[in-house]
């Protein structure tokens, strides 16, 4: 069947030609719909200033716990290439077990007696049950695969990701347990002529605050430049007398750290623990770490940021021009069409290398 | 020291079951009878793990790159150490429960009862049946690791007839009917009182699976033979063998439904829909190597398209119930239409997200997924197909009178189109389009740069794969006559793709197989239904690592994803031969 010359039809680059249609109609939807919706007044169902203030205050208080566990995703990714589907399985896990503190603080009263303290032991609570949950998944689940076809540890997570969601369903039921929140973070703070909520001051300055550190951790310290060494070749970096397994080991350690701490911040925000909780944000932070340029640490923070805003301005901005109904109910579908797009027209991410596209 | 590695082995055993009493699967079961009023599903579960630590500390070494197996003594010794610390650790833990108090633990692990600690404590003092814990589990570890090294004359009638003995008592809400429909006397197999098996039925069913076993050891080589005629070519026609297993196969699933009342049924129709979706996916997974998370796309798309083709009506309130979009045809004139559209999704889906390294397509397929649940719940598209309400009234696919709603009617009709997919995807698999796709998935470029598509045979595999799951959702629609969005979870996508993993990737009867397990069993089974994801998720995590080519295996993809042990294989074969044995690390993972 060779064929001297190509037709006209194969010669054309169609694949560049659909990206492009198709990149020209996203912009074209998104424009008129955003358009449309800022030239509604709020009586017929547009937005005012202050909602607006508000949509982007609860966007970036989202999106500083998605960065937070996008950390866990980016840094597995860097050193293994393999996306830990678990993860938000991992986030769970630290939410729900700091839960059962966080319900005898209040009960003898100490949440609300000294609630730095006792918000602190929760963290540390739930840093420790996702690190083990993490670590534990590493050595049992995800190290006799290290060597096998790539498919087979990321099915292997999933897998893990069902065993873990339904095993916490098993040990603790299926409903949903109301998270306790010390009287401190109720009502609202004006920091710099903005007002939010104090949860999400909280939410902010800890993400923040984690974020530096770890940039410190990574960039410094002796363990933080064997990760670095390992994420760049595995077989020279154990030459060169770095532990491999260790430093996999203290990768997902650090990942459920974060995880952890973000657990607990997302707890406190939506005040309710549940064994599924871990799908939706796990798969936010996912996009958030694709979005950034996965393996990339700068990327991933950044990436979380942006789909916590996008994931809070997206639907009410476009999709209320068209006079679609209750678009907040929306919002996942919107994150996960985010992520198609992302993964469609930029698969190497912001700021990524571009290694995602083939192969 | 070895003991140490025995011991840790044990612990390891003690700690799942403690796993296994958080979960429930101990406490939930206390009631559940297998074999007379003895053996019940939570005892099977208690000794369970000290069994398999039993066994794995009786498994034969690789010492310097030699596999020796452990004599009788020594391998006694090492089961008993190891059930004895699986015992003990799990006794300390029921200890400790005692001691904290279990009213206080049961408001963390809603699952502990006192009923559980009775249970588990065989009604003594804690002390007591702690005791009685570490001896039950070093007698049953013992038991499981002399097994283990017991000559094959020994172990293969003896494990057999213990699998098919538990099955029986699992199986005590399917057998019993048989009978029944039979008109066969059952009460000497199965208790009225207890449900399980009685003792006496137990061990004729151990009995004469186990003499089963014994001729087929001794005549099984030659009966093969004879019918193959020889060693069989890969990719050759069917041999005799797979022709009269096979029919056998075919036969138990045509006269099923008829012997088994219309409850089991139901549950069968349930594998039917799985089966076709898994044989589907399969195509995608399996043939083409495409990992798809987003599969719940096509069914959805193939139960809702089908409905608004045949002139189903809106649940909703306050709006017309006639949907938007409406036909008024019959199912076997939708049913093409249905596939096109899902084929034709199929290829628009898949063109934009081709180009995507493995990891990254599964992960855009899973966003599809979830979008398209999203969506048909959403309020925006009520109008459409009814929102979270969701829409009824969906044809009964009759035939002169027929109808298909009936379990055992629609078990059949389902059970044709799994038999014509499973054709299909037979043939395609030896086609030339099955070839390209085991090319493309081995290994993309090399097969881009023998003139293959790729772009183009990926789609065909979505396409293909994406009818047939669509023609999956269609059957479901018929089934229950109504939908609604929480049908059409993204864990539907993850379920299927489960069955196909558990069953073997690319291979058909392991799609059967897969469906019958992960969703027949739990079906049947109704205090199950709780730990079926569990259960799935366990079952996932294990075949990746301890059979990655499932359970039936499809012979050319079972190489490729063992291709690195094969290799660790050959080289200790080499160090055997060559009696040098030098310094190995350690082999892991070595597939039974």
């Amino acid at each position: 069947m060779a064929r001297a010359q190509l037709s006209l039809l194969e010669r054309l680059p169609w694949r560049r030609i659909i990206l492009v249609v198709l990149g020209v109609v996203v912009i074209a939807v998104v424009g008129i719909g955003a358009a449309r919706t800022l030239a509604l007044t709020p009586a017929e169902g547009g937005y005012s200033a202050d909602a607006w203030e508000d949509f982007i205050v609860q966007g970036a208080a989202q999106g500083g716990i998605f960065a937070m566990i996008a950390l866990g995703y980016t840094l597995v990714y860097g050193i293994l290439r393999m996306i830990n589907f678990a993860h938000g399985e991992v986030f769970m896990a630290g939410a729900f077990g700091s839960f059962f503190f966080a319900d005898a603080f209040v009960k003898s009263g100490f949440l609300n007696s000294s609630p730095v303290l006792a918000v602190g032991i929760l963290m540390l609570v739930s840093a420790a049950v996702s690190v083990g949950v993490a670590v534990l998944l590493e050595r049992l689940a995800y190290r006799p695969l290290r060597n096998a076809p790539r498919l087979v540890p990321l099915i292997t997570a999933i897998g893990a990701s069902l065993f873990l969601a339904n095993a916490f369903r098993g040990f603790f039921g299926p409903q949903p347990y109301g998270y306790p929140k010390p009287g401190v973070l109720a009502g609202n703070v004006t920091v710099l002529g903005v007002t939010l909520q104090r949860t999400q001051l909280l939410v902010l300055a800890v993400a923040v605050i984690s974020m530096i550190v770890l940039q410190w951790f990574i960039s410094t310290t002796r363990t933080g430049r064997s990760m670095r060494a390992v994420a760049q070749d595995r077989e020279i970096a154990s030459l060169m007398g770095i532990n491999v397994d260790r430093v996999i080991v203290t990768t997902f350690a650090i990942g459920g750290l974060l995880a952890g701490i973000a657990g607990v911040l997302f707890a406190l925000t939506f005040e309710q623990v549940q064994f599924n909780m871990g799908f939706k944000p796990g798969i936010a932070a996912f996009t958030a770490a694709v979005l950034g340029g996965i393996g990339s640490i700068g990327g991933a923070a950044l990436g979380g940021f942006v789909i916590g805003l996008l994931q809070a301005i997206g639907p009410p901005l476009i999709l209320t021009g068209y006079g679609i109904p209750s678009v907040f109910s929306l919002r996942d579908a919107f994150v996960f069409l985010v992520l198609v797009l992302v993964l469609v027209f930029k698969p190497g991410g912001l700021l990524g290398t571009g290694e995602a596209e083939k192969v | 020291m070895e003991a140490r590695g025995w011991a840790r082995t044990g612990a390891l055993a003690g700690i799942v079951t403690i796993f296994l009493a958080l979960v429930g699967l101990i406490g939930e079961f206390t009631d559940v009878y297998l074999i007379g009023d003895e053996i019940t599903f939570a005892g099977l579960m208690l000794v369970l793990p000290a069994v398999v630590a039993g066994m794995v500390a009786a498994a034969p070494r690789i010492e310097a790159g030699v596999r020796r197996e452990l004599r009788v003594g020594e391998a006694a010794v090492a089961a008993a150490v190891a059930a004895a610390a699986a015992g003990g650790v799990f006794a300390v833990a029921v200890l400790l429960t005692d001691l904290i108090g279990v009213e206080r633990i049961r408001t963390v692990f809603i699952k502990i009862s006192p009923q559980l600690m009775d249970f588990l404590t065989f009604g003594r003092s804690t002390v007591g049946g702690a005791v009685i814990i570490v001896l039950v589990s070093t007698a049953a570890g013992v038991a499981g690791g002399l097994l283990r090294v017991a000559p094959p004359s020994i172990r293969k009638p003896v494990g057999t007839a213990l699998i098919v003995t538990a099955m029986f008592g699992f199986l005590q809400r399917v057998i019993p009917i048989m009978f029944d429909q039979l008109v066969l006397e059952r009460d000497w197999l199965y208790s009225p009182i207890y449900d399980g098996l009685t003792w006496v039925g137990a061990l004729v069913v151990a009995t004469v699976s186990a003499g089963v076993s014994v001729l087929y050891a001794r005549f099984g080589g030659q009966v093969r033979e004879s019918l193959s005629g020889g060693p069989r070519r890969e990719g050759s026609a069917i041999s005799p063998l797979w022709l009269i297993f096979g029919g056998l196969a075919a036969l138990a699933l045509l006269a099923a439904p008829l012997l088994l009342g219309s409850v089991v049924s139901e549950v069968l129709g349930s594998v039917m829909v799985f089966a076709l979706l898994g044989i589907g996916l399969n195509i995608v997974v399996g043939y083409a190597g495409l990992l798809d998370l987003g599969y719940v796309f096509f069914f959805a798309l193939g139960a809702y398209s089908l409905a608004l083709l045949t002139g189903a009506t809106l649940n909703a309130y306050g709006i017309p119930p006639e949907p938007v979009i409406s036909g008024s045809l019959n199912f076997y004139v939708a049913i093409p239409i249905v596939m096109l559209i899902a084929a034709v999704a199929g290829v628009l889906v898949g063109a934009p997200v081709l180009r995507l390294r493995g990891d990254y397509l599964a992960l855009v397929t899973l966003g599809l997924g979830e979008m398209v649940t999203v969506l048909i719940a959403s309020p925006w598209l009520v109008p459409l197909v009814g929102g979270p309400s969701g829409m009824r009234g969906i044809t009964d696919a009759a035939i002169g009178g027929i109808s298909f709603r009936d379990p055992q009617n629609f078990y059949y009709l389902a059970l044709a189109f799994v038999a014509i997919a499973a054709f299909v995807s037979w043939r395609l698999a030896a086609s030339r389009i099955g070839r390209a796709w085991t090319a493309m998935r081995e290994d993309e470029q090399t097969a881009d740069a023998m003139g293959i598509s790729t772009t183009r045979f990926k789609l065909l595999a979505f396409a293909i794969g994406g009818a047939i799951g669509s023609l999956g959702g269609a059957l479901f629609a018929v089934k229950i006559g109504s939908l609604t969005p929480a049908s059409f979870q993204v864990l539907i996508s993850i379920q299927v793709l489960g069955i196909v993993i558990l069953g073997g990737m690319g291979s058909i009867p392991g799609v059967l197989v897969g469906a019958l397990v992960l969703v027949g069993l739990p079906g049947l089974l109704r205090e199950f239904e709780e730990y079926r994801l569990l259960a799935y998720g366990a079952a996932v995590v294990a075949v990746m690592i301890l059979r990655p080519q499932g359970l039936i295996p499809n012979v050319r993809r079972s190489r490729e994803l063992q291709d690195e042990e094969r290799l660790q294989d050959e080289w200790v074969k080499t160090v055997k031969e060559g009696e040098t044995p030098g310094e190995v690390g350690t082999v892991t993972g070595v597939a039974p």
